[in-house]
Formats: C-alpha cells, sequence, structure tokens
C-alpha cells in the first residue's frame, strides 16, 4: 500500500509538471506582446524592454520555464503586474474562500450516496421513482441558472439569504456558502444519487451477497461491507474527477455571486493579461485537481484491494 | 421431532417465475444425516428448490402452494429475523461459482468473522475457530490466508474457503449449489471427498445440486432427479443408478458420455437413444490422412509472458518477472485427425492454441500451417492462414454479439475476411445453421433466444463458415447438460467426416475425450509431458500427473 501511495504521488508530480509546461505553452501563443498590455501605449520602449527583461520575456522558452520552476521551488510566484504584490500571497488569501466552496460542495455531493443507497435498496419504490425525476432534471440544469434562481427566490424574494460576498466570523461566513453551494452541488448530489443507485443495484444482485445473505450475516452490515463498499470505488472515481467541474463551475459561480476566490482573481486575470496571476491561478487549480484525483485513486484502493494489484 | 423425522420435508411445493414454471408440485423429504443428490438439466428447478429451501429466491419467484418444513417449523412463514437465526446456523450454504462467492474487498480473516456474528466469542477465540476450519478443509498455509483477498486465492482455494465458512458453522443442512462444476477434474475430486469427510465428522444432511452424474454417484446417499419443474424419480443412489424406474432417468444415464465403456462414434442423445453408434477403427484410419504432411506442426514453441513492470521496479531496475506459459512443446495434427490438449487450468494449454494462431507471440519455436512456417511471414499474409483455422469458443452466448442476429453473426467471418463478394448473405448463413442441424427460421434470432445448446451450434456453424482445414474448439462441451453434451459431440464427430476436419480439443473433460479423440496430449506446468493414441495413453499412462488425472475422471472401471 506505501509503496503503491509513492508511486501514485510519484505519478502525480509528474503530471503537475506536464500540465504546467502545457500551460506556459499556450500562453507563448496568445497574440499580443505583455509589455505593451501591462504598460499601456505611451510607454517608452527603455520602459517596455525592462519589463521584458523583468519577466524573462526575451530568453528561450525553456529557459523561461526553468525560471518559473525555480521560482516556484522557492515560493516564489512572480508579482502581480498591476498591483506589484507578490502573486503566491495572493493566492493565499483567496485560496481559502474557492477551497470552502468546494468543500461544502463536496460535503454536499455526499448527500447523494445515501440517497442512492436508499433508493437502491427500496427499488422501484416511491422514493426511488421521485429521486429519479429531481436528480435528472437537476443534472440537466446548469450552475448558472440555478444560480440565479436560487438567488431570486431565496435573497431576492424572501430576503433570507446573502446573495453577495463572502462575509466575515464564522456564521456569516456559513450563511454566504449556502447559495453558491447549492448552486453547484444540486446538479451533483442527484448525479451521484444515481450512480450509487446504479452499482448498488448492480452488486447487490452479486454472489457474494446472496453468500453473506446466505450465512445471515445481519443487513446492515451487509448493506455497508459487502455492498457499498464494493459500490463505491466507482463512484469515488467520478467524484475525484468531478472536483474539476466543481472548481470551473466555482469560476462561475464566484462572479454570479460576486464571491472573491481563486476562480474570479483567474476571471480577472485573464481580462487584464496579468500572467504572473493567471500562471499562479491554474497552478494552485491543477495542483488541487490533481491532489484529488490522487486521494481518490488511493481510497479506492483502501476499499478494493484488486485496483492497486491490477496496476 | 424424533430422530425419525426427516430434516427436510417439502411437501407440495409449487414456484413460478410470472406465468412460468419452475418447480411444479414438489414433494421431498431430507433424512437427517444423509446426503441428497438433486439432479437435473439446466432449467429443471433443481437451484430454485435449493433457493427456496433457504430463503432466497430471486425478487421475481413467487412460490404459489406448498410448505418447506426444517426441523419441523415451516420456513414459508419465516420473518427476516427468524431467517437471522438458523441462517449460518443450522443452516450453510456454498454458493456455485467459488469465484465471486467472497467479497472481494474483504480479508478472508475478516469475512470469517463476520458469519460468527451470532456468536458471544472474543475476535481472538474467532480467529481461532476460523483458522481451526481452513485446516479442517486442508487449506495450505491457514493462517497466512486470513490476511489475504479473495482474488489472491486460486479458484479451488476459494471455494476451500467457502467450505471452511459453511462448516464452521456445523450446521444441521448443508447446501451446495453445483459447488464443483467450474472446478478442473482433479480439484472436483478432491473437494467432493472433502465434504464427504466433513459431512461425515459433522454428521449433518447434505443436499448437493448439480448436472454431474458420477459425482452423485460417489458422493451420495440419495439422488433426486428433477425434469422441467417435476420430480422423475427419488431413492437410494444404487437403486435409482442400478434401476432407474422412470424413462428420464433411465435415458439420462444412458446418455452419460461417462457410462457407455466403449468408444462411440456416435454418442446416444436424450431424444434418440438409438443414435449410439460403436467407433470403428477402420474408418477412423480412412479419415485421417497419416501419408502426407502433418496439417499442423508445432516445433519446439516457447512462449513466454512479461509481467508489466511498477514505477518503482523500473527506477531500482528490477528486472521484468517472466512466465513461461509454454516451454518447448511440439505437436503434430494430420488432416482429419482430432487431438485433444488436456491439462488443468494454468497448464498452457488455451496458450498453447492461441499461439498456434498467432494471437500470443511466441518465444522460440517454429509453426508450420500445410507447410508454411506461420512464424516466418506478415501478418498481411497471416490473415489468410487464420482463414483456415477456426477458434470455436468457449462461452457460446458470450462470444456473440447479444444485439446482432445468430444469423449475422455466422456470416461475420466471410464479411471480415472480404469473401462475402457474390455469395447470397442470407442463404449461406441458413446453409451454415442447417449443416450444424439448426432450422432456417435461427437466421433472425437473437442470441438471448437460444438454449445453451443450440448457441453452442451457432458456435461451430461460425468457425466453419470460412471452410477452415482446422478447428481449434475450447471445452466445446464445458457447462452443457449430458444430453447436449452428446449432440455437440455427434455433430463435430460427423462433421470431421464429411469435411475432413481436423480438431484440437481443449478440454479437462475425459469423457468426451475418450470417445472423440484419436490422439491424447497432456500438459502440466506448461510442457507437453505425454502424447499417444487415446487408447494407449488411457490403459497405460506412463507420466504421474497422467495417473492421476485418468484416476479422477474415468475411476477403477474403466480399467485404470
Amino acid at each position: 500500500m506505501l509503496a503503491y501511495a509513492i508511486q501514485r504521488i510519484i505519478v502525480s508530480i509528474l503530471i503537475i509538471i506536464l500540465a504546467v509546461t502545457a500551460l506556459f505553452v499556450m500562453i507563448q501563443f496568445v497574440p499580443g506582446d505583455p509589455a505593451n498590455v501591462m504598460l499601456g501605449p505611451r510607454a517608452t520602449p527603455e520602459l517596455k524592454e525592462a519589463l521584458r527583461e523583468r519577466l524573462h520575456l526575451n530568453d528561450a522558452f525553456i529557459v523561461q520555464v526553468y525560471y518559473f520552476f525555480s521560482g516556484l521551488m522557492q515560493g516564489d510566484l512572480g508579482v502581480d503586474l498591476t498591483s506589484n504584490r507578490p502573486v503566491l500571497g495572493i493566492l493565499i488569501e483567496q485560496a481559502p474562500f474557492t477551497a470552502s466552496l468546494v468543500a461544502s460542495t463536496l460535503l454536499v455531493t455526499l448527500l447523494g450516496i445515501p440517497i442512492g443507497t436508499y433508493a437502491a435498496v427500496h427499488r422501484d419504490g416511491f422514493f426511488d421513482k421521485a429521486s429519479g425525476v429531481v436528480s435528472v432534471s437537476l443534472i440537466a440544469v446548469p450552475p448558472i441558472v440555478i444560480g440565479l434562481y436560487l438567488i431570486l427566490f431565496f435573497s431576492v424574494s424572501l430576503q433570507l439569504l446573502p446573495a453577495i460576498g463572502a462575509g466575515e466570523g464564522f456564521w456569516e461566513i456559513l450563511l454566504h456558502l449556502v447559495l453558491p453551494t447549492l448552486a453547484i452541488g444540486l446538479t451533483w448530489i442527484g448525479y451521484v444519487s444515481r450512480l450509487v443507485r446504479a452499482s448498488m443495484i448492480e452488486v447487490l444482485g452479486q454472489n457474494h451477497v446472496k453468500t453473506a445473505r446466505a450465512f445471515g450475516i445481519p443487513n446492515q452490515r451487509i448493506l455497508r461491507a459487502y455492498v457499498l463498499r464494493v459500490a463505491l470505488p466507482a463512484t469515488i472515481t467520478v467524484l475525484g474527477v468531478s472536483i474539476g467541474f466543481i472548481l470551473s463551475s466555482a469560476v462561475i459561480v464566484e462572479i454570479v455571486f460576486s464571491r472573491p476566490g481563486i476562480g474570479k482573481l483567474m476571471y480577472d486575470a485573464v481580462i487584464s493579461r496579468n500572467y504572473p496571476v493567471v500562471m499562479g491561478t491554474v497552478l494552485a487549480s491543477t495542483v488541487f485537481i490533481v491532489t484529488a484525483t490522487t486521494i481518490s485513486d488511493l481510497l479506492n484502493v483502501m476499499l478494493d484491494p484488486r485496483t492497486k494489484d491490477e496496476n | 421431532m424424533t430422530e425419525h423425522t426427516p430434516l427436510i420435508e417439502i411437501n407440495d411445493l409449487a414456484i413460478k417465475f410470472g406465468s412460468h414454471t419452475a418447480v411444479n408440485n414438489v414433494t421431498m423429504d431430507i433424512s437427517r444425516g444423509r446426503i441428497m443428490g438433486l439432479v437435473g438439466e439446466s432449467g429443471s428447478g433443481k437451484s430454485t428448490l435449493a433457493n427456496a429451501i433457504i430463503g432466497l429466491l430471486p425478487y421475481a419467484a413467487q412460490i404459489s402452494h406448498g410448505s418447506i418444513h426444517f426441523d419441523g417449523r415451516n420456513l414459508l412463514s419465516f420473518t427476516a429475523q427468524d431467517w437471522g437465526k438458523i441462517r449460518g446456523k443450522d443452516l450453510a450454504y456454498v454458493s456455485q461459482d467459488p469465484m465471486s462467492a467472497l467479497n472481494p474487498t474483504l480479508r478472508i480473516g475478516k469475512q470469517m468473522l463476520d458469519i460468527q456474528h451470532f456468536s458471544e466469542q472474543s475476535t481472538t477465540e474467532k480467529l481461532a475457530n476460523a483458522l481451526a476450519a481452513l485446516e479442517q478443509v486442508r487449506m495450505p498455509q491457514a493462517q497466512a490466508r486470513l490476511s489475504m483477498y479473495p482474488h489472491e486465492l486460486s479458484g479451488g482455494q476459494k471455494q476451500r474457503v467457502c467450505i471452511a465458512m459453511a462448516i464452521m458453522a456445523r450446521p444441521k443442512l448443508l447446501i451446495t449449489d453445483e459447488a464443483t462444476t467450474a472446478l478442473d477434474a482433479t480439484l472436483e475430486v478432491e473437494i467432493v471427498q472433502l465434504l464427504k469427510e466433513l459431512q461425515k465428522d459433522i454428521g449433518c444432511s447434505m443436499l448437493f445440486v448439480t448436472h454431474h452424474l458420477t459425482v452423485v454417484e460417489e458422493l451420495c446417499d440419495d439422488v433426486t432427479v428433477m425434469h422441467q419443474g417435476d420430480i422423475k424419480e427419488c431413492g437410494t443412489v444404487s437403486e435409482v443408478f442400478s434401476n432407474p424406474s422412470d424413462k428420464y432417468t433411465s435415458n439420462l444415464l444412458t446418455c452419460d458420455p461417462s457410462r457407455i465403456e466403449e468408444k462411440c462414434r456416435r454418442l446416444p442423445i436424450m431424444f434418440n437413444l438409438g443414435l449410439k453408434e460403436l467407433a470403428d477403427p477402420e474408418t477412423d484410419r480412412k479419415r485421417i490422412n497419416n501419408k502426407s504432411r502433418p496439417l499442423l506442426s508445432i516445433r519446439h514453441l516457447d512462449v513466454t509472458f512479461r509481467k508489466p513492470r511498477s514505477l518503482i521496479d523500473i527506477l531500482t531496475g528490477k528486472p521484468k518477472q517472466r512466465v513461461e506459459a509454454v516451454k518447448t512443446a511440439s505437436l503434430d495434427i494430420a488432416p482429419g485427425e482430432t487431438v485433444a490438449l488436456i491439462g488443468e487450468s494454468g497448464s498452457g494449454k488455451s496458450t498453447l492454441a492461441r499461439a498456434a494462431f498467432r494471437l500470443v507471440p511466441s518465444e522460440k519455436g517454429e509453426i508450420y500451417f500445410d507447410g508454411t512456417d506461420l512464424l516466418s511471414i506478415t501478418n498481411a499474409d497471416m490473415r489468410s492462414f487464420r482463414n483456415e483455422m477456426s477458434l470455436m469458443m468457449q462461452d457460446p452466448i458470450g462470444s456473440l454479439n447479444p444485439r446482432m442476429p445468430v444469423g449475422t453473426s455466422v456470416i461475420e467471418p466471410l464479411i471480415v475476411s472480404e469473401k462475402a463478394s457474390g455469395l447470397n448473405l442470407r442463404d449461406e448463413a441458413i446453409h451454415l445453421l442447417e449443416l450444424v442441424g439448426l432450422s432456417a427460421d435461427f437466421v433472425d434470432r437473437y442470441p438471448h433466444e437460444m438454449s445453451g445448446g443450440q448457441a453452442r451450434r451457432v458456435g461451430v456453424a461460425r468457425a466453419l463458415a470460412l471452410r477452415p482445414k482446422m478447428i481449434i474448439a475450447d471445452e466445446p462441451t464445458a457447462g452443457l447438460d449430458v444430453s447436449i453434451q452428446g449432440e455437440i459431440f455427434n455433430l463435430l464427430a460427423e462433421l470431421r467426416e464429411s469435411m475432413s476436419l481436423s480438431i484440437l480439443i481443449i478440454t479437462h473433460n475425459l469423457h468426451v475425450v475418450r470417445h472423440l479423440a484419436d490422439r491424447m496430449v497432456i500438459m502440466y506446468h506448461g510442457e507437453i509431458v505425454e502424447t499417444g493414441t487415446t487408447e494407449n495413453v488411457i490403459r497405460a499412462p506412463k507420466h504421474a500427473y497422467t495417473k492421476v488425472l485418468l484416476e479422477a475422471n474415468l475411476q477403477a472401471k474403466y480399467g485404470v
């Protein structure tokens, strides 16, 4: 297990390096001179040249990659071109807003597991059918639409929940999280519950469950250790991948709800060609997504040892 | 509830799936301390009956009337709580397929703890029970197995775990549903011996569900014969087997290839006992063309598999692990000859057959087909040779596309090899189906609309589509009932006479081999350890493994 974990982590680091390098290449091909954009049309050629020098824009591509990674090793991600503050500092300041949104969305998404389990056990019952209809309807609606209607209903009409910003103090922060979380999470609850239901039904029909029943093992224990445990790996893999989608939904949701966060930061940086900040935010989200898939893979191995031996 | 009342009393029981009756007014007893064999063909309702006794009927099944009494208590009135008190305690169950019977995500020890849920003992004591049970079923390295996962055990070991779990309960009734069907012949004998000893030790009753008559004769005291939901006959094994009173039972016994001592050219089948025809050495000699060069000639073939290395293995410079699947194998098949390749699972027999098609790369050696060295030609040239040798798959239904009508599946080889132009494909499909004894209307059927025997015939028809010179049949009779075994056997025997086909049979069913094969090739751990004419090998086996194999299969009465 430990050897597998180390191996998996090494692979993850390689993936991050590759992804960041690929991003570097893509930014090279964006039209326009960053120096021009940053300093405006009236800057003198000397000023522009100085900025290019500072950003290593005149060096060969490989050298630029090297500067970026060596900076990264020392915790230096460059400086924000508009505010002149270190990018790392900005990221550290903004990350908690997004992280809390993603975390609360994941927590809400986990609700899909009991819903799916109950639907599978009481297959074709009222709950199963109702949750099926609701789930599919929710999957079909994009987060931005759900977000707008949530604001209209809970903030504008009922005036129950705040619509804008992230709030301060524990309870305020929590209240401010409710609507953005639901905007992203409702879709995922539906999706996960369908997925858990389908794999539960498959496992319920398997031979080892019959064996367990034939030995009179209590029903709760069968459901937990003989059905859910076998059915969950598929769901966990999807959840691992879903982090990427949740994060990209977070960009939109942060704009809709005017929340601070990595998403909003990324959006603003792209619009203003603030390259160091773009690189920083993308790096942060890459690390985040790769970490999430790594964790889901390791969880799968813990739940189902066959996964490890197949690799 | 005296000692003399039966343990299980089934009275006038009927079970339906929708409008289909699976078990029809069955009345049957299982006596205390005796082993009852329940035999019948697939679809006869024997598994449904066994499931009813342990209360695990599928969702769609409905008990329309009747009763099942266990130790005097009516099982049909049991609530979930009642079942919880007797399952795994008074009743134990060993399921059909050992491969899937255990939870893949829990260690063996954990699962053996789980089934002791009703016990007040400490975990240490429970683990000691589990260890003792594993030792009782003669599991090698029992202690280490407790911390292993099911996928780390072989099929036979998994079945031992299942049996250990069943006997740990020291049940009053042990139900086994085709518990030995998926196992190799040699393993089957071991497991049957084991069950016999354990039953004697515990003194429990046992219900042994199977379609394998020889095993019943070996193991059981009593036998019940089922056919299409009805009980045809019931009695002690010696009575029923020596003097069956029911026509169906006697036909079943007559058709069992293992009970036909002389070598047959055609086997009797359930609907036509008169079909039986003894083999004639003269026709056999005429069929085999020994004078020209062999059709397939394999010389000193090595097949090696390399296991992929993990990242850590690569970093630490560990060499790739090699598995020698086939070691210097040599084999000739003459035109028209039937050769049986025999060995336990993992012995390399399937790999050798696949290597002959170049479906797996060979390390060393030569393969000549009709004089051409297959290992020296290009992949494009290989395609035309593949048309001359056909593979018959082991799982007939699984190897057919479920969304494709049978007729299309049958002519698919023609389309793939671009030989379809100019042919009326529908007529061709009908012709092929008629060749294997299926009527023209099968063209439009789908795989799920066929029985196992019919699917097997379609497999033969598809193998014949390209008019091959040779067929490789992977376990052509595995999982088939006795009567259908005979049909497929006769079909192959007819085809090889009319089309002068060479046949390579891969199997561990020695009874079919005994009747069908001209020569036997025995593989053990990747090596060919013995070859010879079927008669010679059976009469005077040389290699120790061959002796064990023959003993396991053919028993004393065939002069082994």
